[in-house]
């Protein structure tokens, strides 16, 4: 195996790009699969990752180029020498022996080319067709939906200043020969239909920590407003309930890991920055494992609510909103609430991808993540021959131990080669 | 959705919960605001405090349920229990609250607004009427256990009445002494 040797990785979020640009820098060809139009993944969708608060969009260019570091520069992924980027590409095959893949890649249409695309907006104007996914998307890149397509389309081709786009684009296949392939297909959050207590998607007032993270986006649909999904009435107090979904067996038995800080990260936000808005977390046990701890204690200090018991029902209120009951545990009581948005910290749950990757590549599966080979050897990562999986792929993880896996992996990897 | 809007159903719960609106959720600032009630919102139910409590095993409310219920608001039924008057005072559950949460000074605090309110168990309001009457909770009653002592039969120097005029004038005064 020589150094430059190809390696897959796929899928594009935290932990493929980490590991993407890790090894690109070391001087091996990577190729980076992503399914969709961006890359970023969930982190995208945070508003704030811990433990750094800070928005995900500020990472996701190369972190090891200060010039370049900042969202509105070009980011590394397309200029780099060592680095293809696919988006828009799913895996359909593997085939070849470890060490020798041979991968088939569907690549969807690129209607736009990321390289020559300015993102000037002027066929935004003229047709819907053309979307900016996010203004610090990466690749930064104007994406095409031809299901929108109108009349306009054709004169968006004829006036784009840079020739960038082209409708003609078809989605072709492609077989590639990887010496590796890194796993990195993510995470999904669990949408608890059907839990009876909780009506979700029945009642609009009851949403998931990932949807309470887009209301409190500036770059949300509602600019950051809290407001009431049901009738856009002002929202006074929110309600969150941790483990929904996770810890129980008739859904995920494990530990979603991440789930109470990321609720806490919401509790203070909500408590610090929106005013007059009451939060309260009902909870079994809060698990701010090491120093995170600080959230805790910080949303405890800024008058957050802790009530340890469970909810036994949410209904609608007269008034709009919803009534809820909840066990307290410690004072053995039941308590009426009145709140205005309940929110579920949700189990996370493995990536539909992620089986089916697991199954193509014939490697073992835990609670249907991607398992590794020896749980025991230290080497987490090492998931396969020559196969290797990084970030929630393997399971419940934060932003910064994605990280530390895919370093991990790229090490590894670089550890077999001459 | 037809077992939510509906209000046929039967009650979920025999018991009524208690309804969070009908609480008093400034008490929380009210304690808060208190000196020794600084860190009341750092406690995070560990039940350290109930622990550590030689008399809690007899209370209907225990100590981390008497902290939860300020946070919560349930002000009438703080300031009502038994429990901060049966408080024996031994810090115990103060010097070992993980989060530095003064429990033995906010059940002083509590006292106190109970007794603003004139919630005062009887046996209390004895005491101190007591007070204000003799100046002293123990008056020397068996003056032979002295003589065997070789003391005097009555305390020297005792001095009462400077006393009874500070309870008079003061809070004590005013709270028990004001037929």
């Amino acid at each position: 195996m020589i150094l430059s040797d190809k390696v897959l990785i796929i899928g594009g979020g935290v932990a493929g790009l980490t590991a993407a640009i890790e090894l690109a820098d070391s001087g091996v060809k990577t190729v980076l699969v992503e399914r969709q139009h961006t890359v970023g993944g969930n982190a995208l969708d945070l508003y704030k990752a811990f433990p750094t608060d800070d928005c995900f969009y500020c990472f996701e260019a190369s972190r090891f180029r200060p010039g370049i570091r900042k969202c509105f520069y070009r980011s590394a992924l397309l200029d780099h020498p060592n680095l293809e980027l696919r988006t828009n590409t799913t895996v359909e095959a593997v085939a070849g022996s470890p060490g020798n893949f041979e991968v088939t890649l569907m690549v969807g249409p690129q209607y736009v080319d990321p390289m020559r695309c300015i993102m000037c907006g002027l066929c935004q104007k003229l047709s819907s067709a053309f979307v900016l996914i996010s203004p610090q998307c990466q690749p930064q890149a104007v994406v095409y939906v031809p299901d929108q397509a109108d009349d306009n389309v054709k004169e968006a081709v004829e006036k784009c200043p840079t020739k960038a786009i082209n409708l003609e684009a078809q989605p072709t296949e492609e077989v590639i020969r990887a010496s590796d392939i890194v796993v990195a297909t993510g995470y999904h959050e669990m949408k608890p239909v059907g839990m009876e207590e909780y009506h979700y998607e029945e009642l609009p007032d009851v949403v998931t920590q990932l949807e309470l993270a887009r209301m409190l986006d500036p770059n949300g649909e509602t600019s950051g407003q809290l407001v009431r999904p049901s009738d856009g009435g002002p929202v006074k107090h929110v309600m969150m309930v941790q483990c929904v979904g996770s810890r129980d067996e008739n859904y995920y038995p494990y530990c979603s890991k991440i789930c109470c800080v990321f609720a806490l990260k919401h509790a203070d936000i909500i408590a610090q920055e929106r005013e007059g808005v009451q939060v309260s977390v009902v909870y079994m046990d809060i698990r701010t494992y090491d120093r995170h701890e600080r959230y805790y204690r910080k949303s405890r200090r800024a008058g957050v609510n802790f009530i340890r018991g469970r909810v036994q029902t949410v209904s609608k209120a007269k008034d709009g909103g919803l009534e809820v009951i909840v066990y307290d545990s410690l004072l053995d009581r039941y308590l009426k609430f009145r709140v205005d948005l309940f929110v579920l910290s949700t189990a996370l749950e493995p990536s539909a991808e992620s089986n089916e990757m697991a199954q193509m590549l014939g490697i073992r599966t835990s609670n249907g993540f991607v398992a590794s080979l020896d749980p025991t050897s230290g080497d987490e990562v090492i998931v396969g021959d020559h196969v290797y999986a990084c970030g929630t792929a393997l399971g419940p993880a934060e932003v910064p131990e994605s990280v530390t896996q895919a370093r991990a992996v790229a090490l590894k990897i670089l550890q077999g080669r001459k | 959705m037809t077992e939510t809007d509906g209000s046929e159903r039967p009650p979920a719960t025999l018991i009524e919960p208690i309804d969070m609106s009908t609480l008093d959720a400034s008490f929380r600032r009210e304690i808060q605001s208190m000196p020794d009630g600084d860190e009341l919102s750092a406690c995070f139910a560990c039940t350290t405090c109930t622990a550590a409590c030689p008399i809690a095993n007899q209370w209907e409310y225990k100590p981390h349920q008497l902290i939860r219920m300020i946070i919560l608001g349930m002000r009438d039924e703080v300031l009502s229990s038994k429990e901060i008057w049966e408080c024996l005072t031994c810090f115990q559950c103060q010097e070992r609250c993980p989060q530095k949460v003064r429990v033995t000074d906010i059940i002083f605090d509590c006292k106190n607004l109970a007794a603003e309110e004139g919630k005062i168990p009887d046996a209390i309001r004895n005491l101190a009427r007591e007070l204000l009457e003799k100046g002293q909770l123990y008056v020397i009653t068996a003056d032979w256990e002295r003589e065997d002592l070789d003391l005097e039969p009555e305390l020297p120097g005792l001095s009462t009445e400077e006393f009874k005029t500070i309870l008079r004038n003061t809070r004590t005064g005013r709270i028990v002494g004001g037929e």
